[in-house]
């Protein structure tokens, strides 16, 4: 019988409302986030580190550390206490010298999943946060099944909540379940007081991955900051077909949903076309930035379907292969 | 500028309602959106260009406010002021004869005249009033005295064509009537001044006439004349029409003859300018009731020109029905002339002997004899029908006797003679022969020896007559061919076999005979719209029927009901509804001839046709103004500058108020561009996208800022 994460029976399988969910699935995780079928693709991917990461445990990737794989790495001289069977003797035959054959050993990283959940998230159609968490879920998947660390953190208000903290591909309802617990933030966010504090949680090197609206005057001051750490920063900046192309017209008060405040503006053909102007060299700005800061930018509309992000957007960045 | 409305430049009050609205229409709806981050910095950019930006604002409502005082201004009625060129009291009289038709000019000449007189209208002064005057066979008022050039336009076009004779005596009489009452009058006469009938009437203000029609219009062909004449055999019958070539080059025409909507015969003619060509056809089959004769373009010569007017290329004649006739025989008794005359068509002979005659004068049934042949004797009353005396033993009113001739000789017949036609009385002998006088009211059919006539013919006191000098037995006549055939002339001439339906002119009243046991006539028009007529006192005979305003074929049919004294009482009024016509106590009484109405079928139907024929109304070239300016006194004003072909004199009349130009139609057209901006600048969005879909399929670019 599958079991779920605390060991409980899973509920029996019910015919109305459950559908076509597997009797595996947690029962309070979304049915409608993954199938599986998607999750065997998943299987299939794994993230790219672009540079070797100092991890703690052995996992399936290229450690800067020297150990116990099979690909060789370097020679160096024999030191007393190096482990004998690590001397390359057929060097030591022919020069008489003791070297020791390096290897480069396979270690786990740190994926941080960071959850932008400020108020202007829960909006869009589809739902930008759950288009977020979607992407999410799927990163971690794909972290998960090549033995990474994946670390949820949700960014609201000022703090940054560091959700759960996992490994191993048999976690991933974990995750699931993490990610279906997660709401939009009361209130307004500071972002970049929050992606400050989830800085300050980042031990050693690792991916950073920012899901975010960027909805936050500091917005690239959160880039700057993230892609200061040690680790690699992948912002996924996911915005709603409604801030893309507004369906606005006429005189207007635009009421900002975290703050509320108000902007008087009269919406015609012209207007939209300069708000599309604006908005285009806006992200141009972050895609900018994060060149600059060797950092990987990825605009992802919420109405690309997660296959279309996962197995196209994302292995065309690099980001995922 | 001055206005004719000036009270509506109150509608400038509405300019503070539009910004007020426009003031209310800012009232923003307010829109959630997930941030105004981006919308602040674009709110900082638009108020980098304020200036532009509010003025682009703005626009609609420069528009609206443009539009509310470009109303106003159409409302409030501006207008120019000219010279008037026409006096205040217009009397306007339009032609509508059946010459108006012609299409020299297209449409028709009626049509040009509608547009010659409204466009005439333009100088009238301000405040002048017009009367409009139909005139067709008769004069009729269409708009009395108004100011309203509206209703008077209306009435103008409500004018129809007529296939009438036109006459604008009457029009010119009631045109003086209207202008005597005025100070200032003027009469415009919008004609083709192709007159059939010259007027005389002089009128008390200045007559200008608007003329219509190409000068060079002349180009018709017509039907003048058409007869359906039954031999005087009684056995055919002949179709007789008179096409007239009112052109000044000569024409070639076909002639379609048709019986009952069948084609009899066709033939083609050429006619001279200026002339008449006849065409008789014989032999019209027997069962024929309706003969219509049309005039159609030579198909054969390509060069064939058209005809002008078509009301005259069309006439309808009714074939005369086959009638029983009664003839009465007194005497002792002829064989061969009761053979021969036993041997006519749809006749009945009877037989008195002179003794018995006084008594048998009149049918045992009240009526009278078709024909009365008195042989070897004439009675001292001679009766009021039809009557054919045979060798007269006396003198009498048939003529007087001299004595007997032996052996008299035929003198030389003449060869028109249609009793004598087929008639061969060459080998004829006769033994012996009254000798006669010719009385004035006759003609000499056979002569005889020293003037003494054999036969003649005549009407006496509106009785066809004929008198026969000698018995039939007394000659060799009865043993040839010819007898027979002499005898049919003779009683089919005295018969009124040769008596052809009148055709009634158009707009002329009719007077129809209602049969005994019906209560009134179901009159079908030629375009099938039916009238029913009852006689206008109880038991009348007869109704008038007035509305013959179509050319063609009528048919009466008589209404017989149960209670035959119904009927509303009123002078022939027809109980459908029609429009008033004249009614004239002089209308031809065509089922009052004395053969009955010619027409008339067994079961009682009257038919009768309308035709033009009137070669006035066929000359359709455009005559002279002169007369009829010459019948009006006075200068007229200035000629107006619209009006075709007008002629008069150019002194403006003094102390007439100016004719006003209202300027409506470019304020009409500003309103209507005013609109059509005004939608552009309100839907620019949506005007702009399919701008950019069409540049899309086009295959330009779209511009930055799209996704």
């Amino acid at each position: 019988m599958a079991m779920t994460e605390g060991g409980a029976p899973a509920p029996p399988p019910t015919g109305g409302d459950t559908g076509t969910r597997p009797a595996f699935l947690p029962g309070d995780l979304d049915p409608t986030v993954f199938d599986e079928a998607f999750l065997r693709q998943l299987e299939r991917l794994l993230l790219i580190m672009r540079a070797p990461a100092r991890g703690g445990l052995k996992g399936g990737r290229r450690s800067v550390k020297r150990g116990q794989s099979v690909e060789f790495a370097d020679f160096r001289d024999y030191t007393l206490g190096d482990d004998l069977r690590q001397l390359d003797w057929n060097v030591l035959a022919r020069l008489e010298k003791l070297f020791v054959k390096l290897f480069v050993e396979d270690e786990d990283v740190t994926i941080t999943l960071l959850l932008d959940t400020s108020s202007s998230m829960a909006t869009g159609e589809p739902d930008k946060l759950q288009f977020a968490k979607r992407a999410a879920a799927a990163l971690g998947y794909i972290g998960l099944a090549s033995e990474d660390r994946i670390a949820l953190t949700a960014l609201g208000g000022r703090a940054a909540r560091r959700r759960v903290a996992l490994r191993g591909s048999g976690r991933v309802f974990r995750l699931l379940t993490e990610l279906s617990g997660i709401q939009p933030a009361d209130g307004p966010t500071d972002l970049l007081a929050a992606a400050r504090h989830a800085a300050a949680q980042l031990s050693g090197r690792g991916v950073v991955i920012l899901l975010s609206d960027l909805l936050d005057p500091a917005a690239d001051r959160v880039i700057r900051e993230l892609a200061a750490t040690r680790s690699e920063l992948v912002v996924l900046h996911v915005l709603s077909p409604q801030e893309l192309d507004p369906p606005l017209e006429g005189d207007l008060r635009l009421v900002d949903t975290e703050t509320g405040e108000g902007v008087d503006v009269t919406a015609d053909l012209a207007t939209i076309d300069a708000y599309k102007e604006r908005l285009a060299v806006w992200k141009q700005g972050f895609a900018d930035l994060a060149a600059r800061r060797g950092a990987t930018y990825v605009d992802v509309p919420t109405t690309l379907p997660l296959n279309d992000l996962v197995f196209a957007e994302l292995r065309r960045r690099r980001v995922v292969a | 500028m001055p206005f004719a409305s000036p009270l509506a430049l109150l509608g400038l009050l509405f300019v503070p309602a539009v910004v007020a609205m426009y003031l209310l229409r800012l009232r923003r709806r307010e829109s959630v959106v997930p941030s105004t981050l981006l919308w602040q910095r674009l709110v900082a950019d638009v108020e980098a260009n304020a200036p532009w930006q509010r003025l682009r604002r703005s626009l609609l409502l420069l528009l609206q406010l443009l539009l509310v005082l470009v109303l106003v201004l159409l409302a409030a009625r501006p207008f120019l002021e000219r010279p008037a060129g026409l006096a205040r009291d217009l009397i306007l009289i339009v032609d509508t004869s059946a010459s108006m038709g012609a299409t020299d000019v297209p449409p028709d000449r009626l049509a040009a005249a509608r547009d010659a007189a409204k466009e005439a209208l333009k100088d009238l002064p301000a405040g002048g009033k017009v009367s409009v005057i139909e005139a067709g066979r008769t004069a009729r008022i269409v708009s009395s005295a108004t100011s309203d050039i509206g209703r008077v336009r209306q009435a103008i076009d409500g004018i129809r064509p007529s296939v009438a004779r036109g006459d604008l005596t009457d029009a010119l009489a009631l045109a003086q009537q209207l202008a005597v009452q005025s100070g200032d009058a003027e009469v415009l006469v919008a004609t083709d001044a192709s007159l059939a009938v010259a007027p005389t009437t002089k009128v008390t203000a200045p007559v200008r006439v608007l003329r219509v029609g190409d000068a060079n219009g002349s180009r018709n062909q017509a039907i003048v004349a058409l007869a359906v004449r039954t031999a005087p055999s009684a056995v055919t019958r002949s179709v007789f029409v008179s096409v007239a070539n009112l052109d000044l080059e000569p024409a070639t025409r076909r002639v379609e003859i048709r019986g009952d909507d069948h084609l009899v015969e066709t033939r083609t003619i050429r006619i001279d300018a200026q002339q008449k060509a006849d065409v008789i056809v014989d032999d019209v089959p027997a069962d024929v009731g309706t003969i219509e004769v049309r005039l159609t373009p030579d198909d054969t010569d390509p060069n064939a020109r058209p005809d002008l007017l078509a009301a005259d290329d069309r006439a309808w004649a009714i074939v005369p029905p086959q009638r029983e006739r009664n003839i009465l025989l007194v005497g002792p008794g002829d064989p061969y002339l009761e053979t021969a005359l036993s041997y006519l068509p749809n006749s009945h002979l009877f037989g008195l002997t002179p003794d018995e005659y006084p008594a048998g004068a009149v049918r045992t049934d009240g009526t009278a004899w078709d024909l009365v042949i008195f042989e070897g004797a004439v009675p001292a009353t001679l009766p009021p029908t039809p009557v054919l005396a045979i060798a007269p033993p006396s003198s009498s009113a048939l003529g007087e006797v001299g004595g007997v001739l032996k052996n008299p000789g035929i003198g030389t017949l003449g060869t028109d003679e249609p009793i004598l036609r087929y008639v061969d009385l060459s080998t004829t002998h006769i033994a012996a022969a009254q000798e006669l006088t010719l009385p004035p009211w006759a003609r000499t059919v056979i002569p005889g020896p020293k003037g003494a006539p054999l036969l003649y013919a005549g009407t006496r006191a509106g009785i066809p007559t004929a008198v026969l000098a000698f018995e039939p037995r007394e000659s060799d006549l009865p043993l040839q061919v010819a007898f027979p055939i002499l005898i049919a002339n003779l009683t089919g001439e005295l018969l009124g076999g040769s008596a052809a339906t009148a055709a009634v002119a158009p707009g002329d009243p009719v007077s129809l005979t209602i049969p005994t046991g019906a209560s009134g006539l179901h009159v079908v028009r030629p375009d099938g719209t039916a009238v029913d007529l009852v006689p206008g006192v109880a038991a009348g005979s007869t109704v008038t029927f007035t509305a013959t305003d179509q050319l063609g074929v009528y048919t009466a049919t008589p209404i017989v009901s149960a209670d035959t004294s119904a009927g509303p009482a009123g002078s022939g009024a027809p109980a459908a509804s029609l429009p008033a016509g004249p009614r004239s106590p002089s209308a031809a009484a065509l089922g009052a001839s004395p053969s009955a109405a010619p027409g008339t079928d067994a079961s009682g139907r009257i038919a009768f046709a309308v035709d033009l024929f009137d070669v006035g109304e066929s000359a359709i070239a455009p005559g002279s103004t002169q007369v009829l300016e010459d019948l009006g006194t006075g200068q007229p004003g200035a000629a107006p500058s619209g009006a075709p072909s007008a002629s008069g004199g150019a002194s403006a009349t003094t102390a007439r108020p100016n004719a006003r130009d209202e300027i409506w139609i470019p304020i009409a057209f500003g309103v209507l561009l005013l609109l059509c901006v005004e939608w552009i600048v309100y839907h620019r969005d949506a005007v702009q996208r399919g701008w950019r879909a069409i540049g899309g399929r086009l295959g330009r670019p779209p511009r930055a800022g799209n996704r």
